[in-house]
């Protein structure tokens, strides 16, 4: 800015270079439109949300402050919302630690055997990855039917009688294979990639010391891809612990609400009928934002430490 | 014997995909073909896979409907705000990659940083504010409570400025000598040089807009203004006992991605390692 005005003397003769900014260089233009956007529906939002956390607030009128309140209702007093919120968050962790190691073993095994090249390969690959290209409702959708309990051709091929989204722990199975089903491409691909990238002298090397299959895998595969591994255990462990959709559509979050996820009562109680309890719902948004954030950087901790 | 080896390995590999492939396919075909089936037939013949007539009335219904599940609408809504999206994400990042990756100014790197940093606050934090403030805006119910959002990603800018650095600094100076300014070598030089990268993230941005399920179903509660993600929430709502039509929404919800998909699979697939070789 201060640059133009400084020019400004000679802007008449020197107009058209002026114009085109020559040998001129304003950084913030390129940025702004980021940065503008950026903070208007990422920051504020952020910010305001850990404020309202501290508020009682119904979405309409000006919030009031009202301290540590909400977190004390939600971790200490024996209310409903302190309900919603340990079995909530108890729930989200079982999901997150039934799931996650499924979403990161089965890509894994696929890696490793398309990785030793047989026909089709790009064609299984092209199969694996295809579901995480749908929305989880038109997932939801598709399994629904599947476990359809009169209807569904797990009960009608196979002759059972079971209630699969009704009963425990047939509900949370539905729900951690849907998941599984729908999120490995990507983690597939990319230890794929990751295991491309090995030079092959390590394992002619290790042949040469007659090691084993598995003794390879170990010794020579696990190490060599541990960055990608390390990275696909955070960001799936992120993913999972956001479970909304799948309970939603699946179980309702049933059988007795043994499938109701936190981040479902904080949108019930946030957007759901009746007076909206946005303080209270921001503060369990909160709660769930700090436990997703220590869980990644105790991973992270914890898996670059090994060297 | 080692190629002995590595062709049984092979043969087991092929078995093993075969079975784990057919596993992974049937929930789809099996929905498919439902969605072809009468309500009569799905609910009185048991397992079969086939329809034992073809029906497509089934979508003609879906897509005529105009009242409670405007399913056709809902398409046509999810095109303009992903395809809005998508527009708005190429702009807006590959403007601002160009910044961090060709441009000095104080203070770049710390704001890099910064941006990249909030990264780690899950979006389930600020949910809540943003539909205070699309409200305040007036923008419930309109594309564009889907389409800013969208354009706050810190990742693409990342991945774009990853591959901007990888070209050569020497093309700028070349262009540069010819007196072009950091215009003309955003637009004549780089631009063109990135269309790889802008291409994954459009892939991404779109599938990605169309596939969002919990914000919009915040934000949306006009039932003519919602794209199809959250409006197959209320077609299973609405169909809970006539499955072939419940399928037949799940089709159609997915068949523009599965095309960009078979159109554009080398992208997808080459955006992962983009990401990991990044992060790896």
């Amino acid at each position: 800015m201060v640059d133009i005005s400084s020019k400004s003397g000679n802007v008449s003769t020197n107009r058209k270079k002026t114009w085109h900014l020559h040998g001129k260089s304003f950084p913030i233009l390129y940025l702004l439109p980021h940065l503008i956007v950026f903070t208007i529906f990422f920051l504020i939002p952020l910010i305001f949300g850990i404020y309202i956390a501290f508020t009682k607030w119904d979405l309409v009128r000006t919030p009031v402050f009202v301290g540590w309140d909400n977190f004390k209702t939600l971790l200490f007093s024996h209310s409903i919302f302190h309900d919603q919120l340990t079995s909530g968050l108890w729930h989200t962790i079982l999901f997150v630690l039934i799931s996650v190691p499924f979403c990161i073993l089965v890509p894994l095994l696929l890696a490793v055997v398309l990785n030793t090249k047989p026909i089709f390969a790009k064609f299984f690959q092209g199969l694996f990855y295809l579901p995480s290209l749908f929305s989880i409702s038109a997932v939801v959708i598709v399994w629904s039917l599947i476990f359809n309990p009169n209807y569904g051709p797990l009960n009608t091929l196979f002759h059972l009688d079971q209630v699969w989204t009704g009963t425990q722990p047939w509900a949370w199975m539905t729900i951690v294979i849907l998941t599984v089903w729908w999120t490995i491409g990507g983690n597939m691909i990319i230890y794929q990639a990751a295991l491309n990238g090995i030079p092959q002298d390590y394992y002619e090397a290790a042949d040469i010391d007659g090691a084993s299959r598995w003794k390879k895998f170990i010794h020579i595969t696990l190490p060599s891809i541990r960055g990608q591994l390390l990275f696909t255990i955070v960001t799936t462990t992120i993913a999972q612990f956001n479970i909304y959709g799948q309970p939603l559509m699946m179980t309702n979050g049933g059988p007795n609400g043994s499938t109701t996820v936190l981040m479902m009562n904080v949108q019930q109680n946030a957007f759901g009928s009746g007076q909206s309890l946005a303080g209270i719902s921001s503060a369990m948004a909160v709660i769930l934002g700090i436990c997703i954030t220590i869980v990644s950087m105790v991973q992270l901790f914890l898996l670059r430490n090994k060297d | 014997m080692k190629n002995k080896k590595q062709g049984s390995a092979q043969w087991l590999s092929l078995i093993f995909l075969i079975v784990l492939g057919v596993v992974w396919i049937t929930p789809l075909l099996y929905g498919l073909m439902s969605s072809f089936k009468s309500n009569l037939e799905m609910q009185s013949v048991g397992f079969k896979f086939l329809p034992i007539n073809w029906l497509f009335t089934n979508y003609t219904r879906l897509l005529q409907n105009t009242s409670n599940t405007p399913v056709f609408r809902w398409f046509l809504n999810s095109i303009v705000i992903s395809g809005g999206s998508t527009i708005l994400v190429l702009v807006v990042t590959s403007l601002s990659a160009f910044a961090f990756s060709r441009l000095r100014f104080r203070g770049r790197n710390v704001l890099f940083m910064f941006l990249l940093s909030t990264m780690m606050f899950p979006p389930v934090m600020n949910i809540i504010p943003l539909y205070k403030i699309m409200t305040t805006l007036g923008w419930a119910n309109t594309p564009w409570a889907m389409i800013f959002p969208a354009a706050t990603g810190v990742f693409n800018i990342f991945l774009i400025r990853q591959f901007m650095d990888n070209i050569p600094i020497a093309y700028d100076e070349a262009a540069r000598i010819d007196g072009a300014s950091d215009w003309q070598i955003f637009r004549i030089v780089i631009l063109p040089l990135i269309k790889p990268v802008l291409f994954v993230v459009a892939l991404f941005t779109f599938t990605g807009s169309w596939n969002d399920f919990l914000w919009p179903s915040i934000v949306f509660s006009d039932i003519n203004k919602m794209p199809i993600t959250p409006g197959l929430k209320l077609l299973q709502g609405m169909y809970v006992a006539d499955i072939p039509t419940l399928m037949a929404g799940a089709i159609i919800a997915i068949i523009p991605t599965f095309i960009l998909y078979l159109v554009a699979q080398k992208y997808f697939l080459q955006s992962m390692s983009l990401s990991v070789g990044v992060k790896g």
